[in-house]
């Protein structure tokens, strides 16, 4: 297939040279007949003419030689003494300059309209081929298909084949050797076209332009076997080219971008959903259990003993089956996915007092000691998921440390960091490895009578490392466990001074 | 006296049950709603002196509920709630609802929390004191005078127009965003650092133990409680 980069030529060279001759001839031979009846000055129209219209028809070269053939022809044919180059009067001379000068100068004029006129055709046909591909690229609904008008596009003006080699996605650089795609690369890293021939002399004349979007490079565009001359407008073709291909693929990036946020919100919405409906319904009986059989328990005159004992047992297993389900719930929403965090700067000091409030008589044989820095900084967390992490823990410490041990909670702070202790004066931790204590389900080996369902530390971790925190645990050298956690210190907000 | 009318709405017929019997205990009459309209309905007709919602009712938004009857009534208001609700919860305190009971509660909180709230009732057609004291504290809001064990405590202003607002509202749960807009102003509603920061420096300054207050306390999540 013939490149369409140049203006189509229907003849070849020495074909228009000859027809160039032939024209020249007709007019001579047309002409002759007429030397009786037209001056010499109106046969030198003819000869004009003749160059004009063959340097509108077959260009440039044409109408030089034109000029030249006619000059030669009417000297030789029309002046006498004809058939001899040899000019009886010398005022002929004149005519044969001017009409020499005539000729080359509109034949130069007419070959030049016809150029740009051809241009112009050519560029208005490259606007329109550039304007469909365009179109076809802003329809396009896969990279595929991208790749595919690429290509026709390229084949089509180029006679070339392309290859689009992207940066996320290894499987479609298929092709290129290590040379290749070192061109490739210093195309990627300069941004700018690179013509592989610049740089070795392989024979190879391979091309390469960034697909460069507005933010990020996302590949490069390969021309295989682009034709060696291209005139300067093939480049700026080429450059549209590849950012057209650039905006489609950008596009196809944002479409699937909104997509997959799309369906993580419709799945998280669903999972929310879910969760607080079987929140709901699994609380309510429980909530009408615990409350009814303390109901029981407190109803006057009191019910005789052995009944009592058995409603104060069935109130006990309901409120620790509504804790396990709590503790359950929680550990659900914190897996969900992506914990939607309430954070806000506040002090520390004020969800340990709240927690130790909420505990209430879990704690009523532990009394609790608590010690912070005085120049503890305000720090960004959810109050609400901070509470549970130390309900958790303090309740941990009461369970196991033996009655009337305290239990002490005491802060230091980082350059980069809070680290908040939880210690209690119990047996200490199992020999557990960190991973293996907060894990789900996981409790200690004596743990045959204490109530839980091994969940509070695996969800103190979730909680802590939604935060940005850690926590672990260890054995204190004087006996007893130590869960010492950390809270990123951020940038706290300015408290503004009170005018006093 | 009369037995004080409580009309509690909620849809679950055991918690009702339970809930009954609690306040039965505790020398309150009754009346049950097992849906927002004719809550509403027993509402207007009773004229109840506690009224006891569930915000989870199948027919529609209890937050909507506490509006139309703040627009005609001063009932204490006392929210039953699950612990996922924390926004429903603050949304029904804005609104104008008291206190609030996550759901399981216990039949002891219950009736503490009823009786705090009755007696509150009773007591607001009483005579107000300029004088408020609590644990060693001693408060004069007509000279805007605080006294620690015998001793005066100086407070900022702002401390001073925090401690007079929480003073204002015995036993109620006051959310961050009113606490914020009434004494910062509505340009401060999202900066609650500042509540919170100057909590504290009330709790230093009029709490025996700050770190585990016992007047000033925190409603995680929600906002604050002045329990006398």
């Amino acid at each position: 297939m013939e490149s369409r980069l140049s203006p189509p030529e229907r003849f070849r060279p020495w074909q228009r040279l000859l027809l160039t001759v032939l024209g020249c001839a007709t007019t001579t031979l047309l002409a002759t007949p007429l030397l009786d009846y037209l001056d010499l000055a109106n046969i030198v129209m003819l000869f004009l003419l003749t160059v004009l219209l063959l340097a509108v028809s077959l260009g440039r070269g044409a109408a030089v030689l034109a000029a030249v053939l006619s000059v030669l022809f009417f000297d030789l044919f029309f002046v006498p003494p004809r058939f001899s180059l040899a000019v009886a009067n010398a005022q002929y001379l004149v005519t044969f300059f001017v009409m020499l000068v005539t000729g080359l100068l509109t034949g130069q004029l007419a070959a030049g309209l016809r150029q740009s006129a051809r241009e112009a055709h050519m560029r208005e046909q490259r606007t329109q081929a550039l304007y469909e591909v365009a179109r076809q690229l802003a329809g396009a609904l896969g990279i595929e298909q991208v790749t595919d008008i690429t290509r026709q596009f390229v084949q089509h003006q180029f006679n070339s084949a392309v290859t689009i080699l992207l940066k996320e996605s290894p499987g479609t650089a298929a092709s290129g050797g290590t040379m290749d795609s070192l061109f490739a690369r210093m195309a990627q890293n300069s941004g700018r076209m690179i013509r592989s021939e610049e740089f070795t002399d392989s024979g190879c004349a391979a091309l390469y332009l960034p697909i460069q979007a507005s933010k990020r490079n996302l590949g490069i565009l390969e021309l295989a076997s682009p034709p060696l001359e291209l005139p300067e407008e093939a480049y700026a073709l080429l450059e549209a080219l590849a950012s057209l291909v650039a905006i489609a693929l950008e596009r196809l990036h944002y479409v699937e971008v909104a997509q997959t946020t799309q369906l993580n919100m419709v799945g998280e919405r669903l999972r929310s959903s879910i969760l607080s409906a079987l929140s709901h319904d699994l609380r309510t009986p429980l909530t009408a259990l615990v409350g009814l059989a303390e109901s029981l328990t407190l109803t006057k005159p009191p019910l005789p003993e052995p009944a009592l004992e058995s409603a104060q047992a069935i109130h006990e297993q309901a409120a620790r089956m509504a804790s396990l389900v709590g503790n359950l719930l929680d550990m659900a929403r914190l897996n969900a996915g992506d914990i939607r965090l309430r954070r806000e700067w506040q002090p520390l000091e004020e969800v340990i007092g709240a927690s130790i409030k909420l505990l209430g008589n879990a704690l009523a044989r532990h009394p609790v000691r608590v010690s912070l820095p005085p120049d503890l900084p305000l720090l960004e967390f959810d109050a609400v998921l901070l509470e549970r992490v130390f309900c958790n823990l303090l309740e941990n410490g009461a369970k196991y440390a033996a009655e009337g041990t305290p239990l002490e909670v005491d802060a230091r702070t980082w350059p980069d960091r809070v680290e908040v202790r939880v210690r209690d004066q119990g047996p200490g931790l199992p020999s557990l490895s960190q991973a293996e204590l907060f894990n789900m389900f996981v409790q200690g080996e004596s743990d045959a009578g204490k109530t839980g369902t091994g969940l509070g530390l695996a969800i103190c971790r979730a909680i802590l490392e939604a935060h940005g925190g850690s926590i672990e645990a260890s054995n204190r050298p004087e006996g007893g466990a130590c869960f010492s956690f950390t809270l990123p210190r951020g940038m706290p907000p300015v408290l503004e001074e009170e005018a006093v | 006296m009369n037995k004080p009318v409580v009309l509690l709405i909620e849809d679950e017929k055991p918690i009702r049950r339970f809930v009954r019997l609690a306040l039965e205990e505790e020398g309150c009459q009754v009346t049950e709603a097992d849906t927002l309209a004719s809550g509403l309905l027993e509402a207007g007709l009773r004229k109840p002196d506690l009224l006891i919602l569930d915000l989870g009712l199948p027919d529609g938004d209890g937050v909507d509920l506490i509006r139309d009857v703040r627009g005609w009534s001063d009932v204490p208001i006392l929210i039953l709630s699950a612990r996922s609700q924390e926004n429903d919860k603050i949304e029904a305190l804005d609104a104008g609802a008291d206190d609030y009971l996550t759901k399981p509660f216990s039949v002891g909180e219950l009736r503490a929390r009823v009786r705090a709230l009755l007696r509150r009732m009773l007591r607001s057609g009483e005579g107000v004191s300029p004088i408020i004291e609590f644990g060693q504290v001693q408060v004069d809001l007509s000279r805007r005078l605080v006294s620690r064990g015998g001793e005066a405590v100086h407070l900022t202003p702002l401390e001073y127009r925090l401690l007079a607002t929480l003073l204002g509202h015995p036993g109620k749960v006051m959310t961050q965003r009113n606490l914020l807009r009434d004494i910062w102003g509505p340009s401060y509603v999202e900066s609650s650092h500042y509540l919170r920061v100057y909590v504290g420096h009330l709790r230093q300054k009029l709490e025996d133990d700050p770190t585990q207050p016992r007047h000033f306390l925190t409603e995680t999540g929600v906002g604050y409680r002045f329990q006398p």
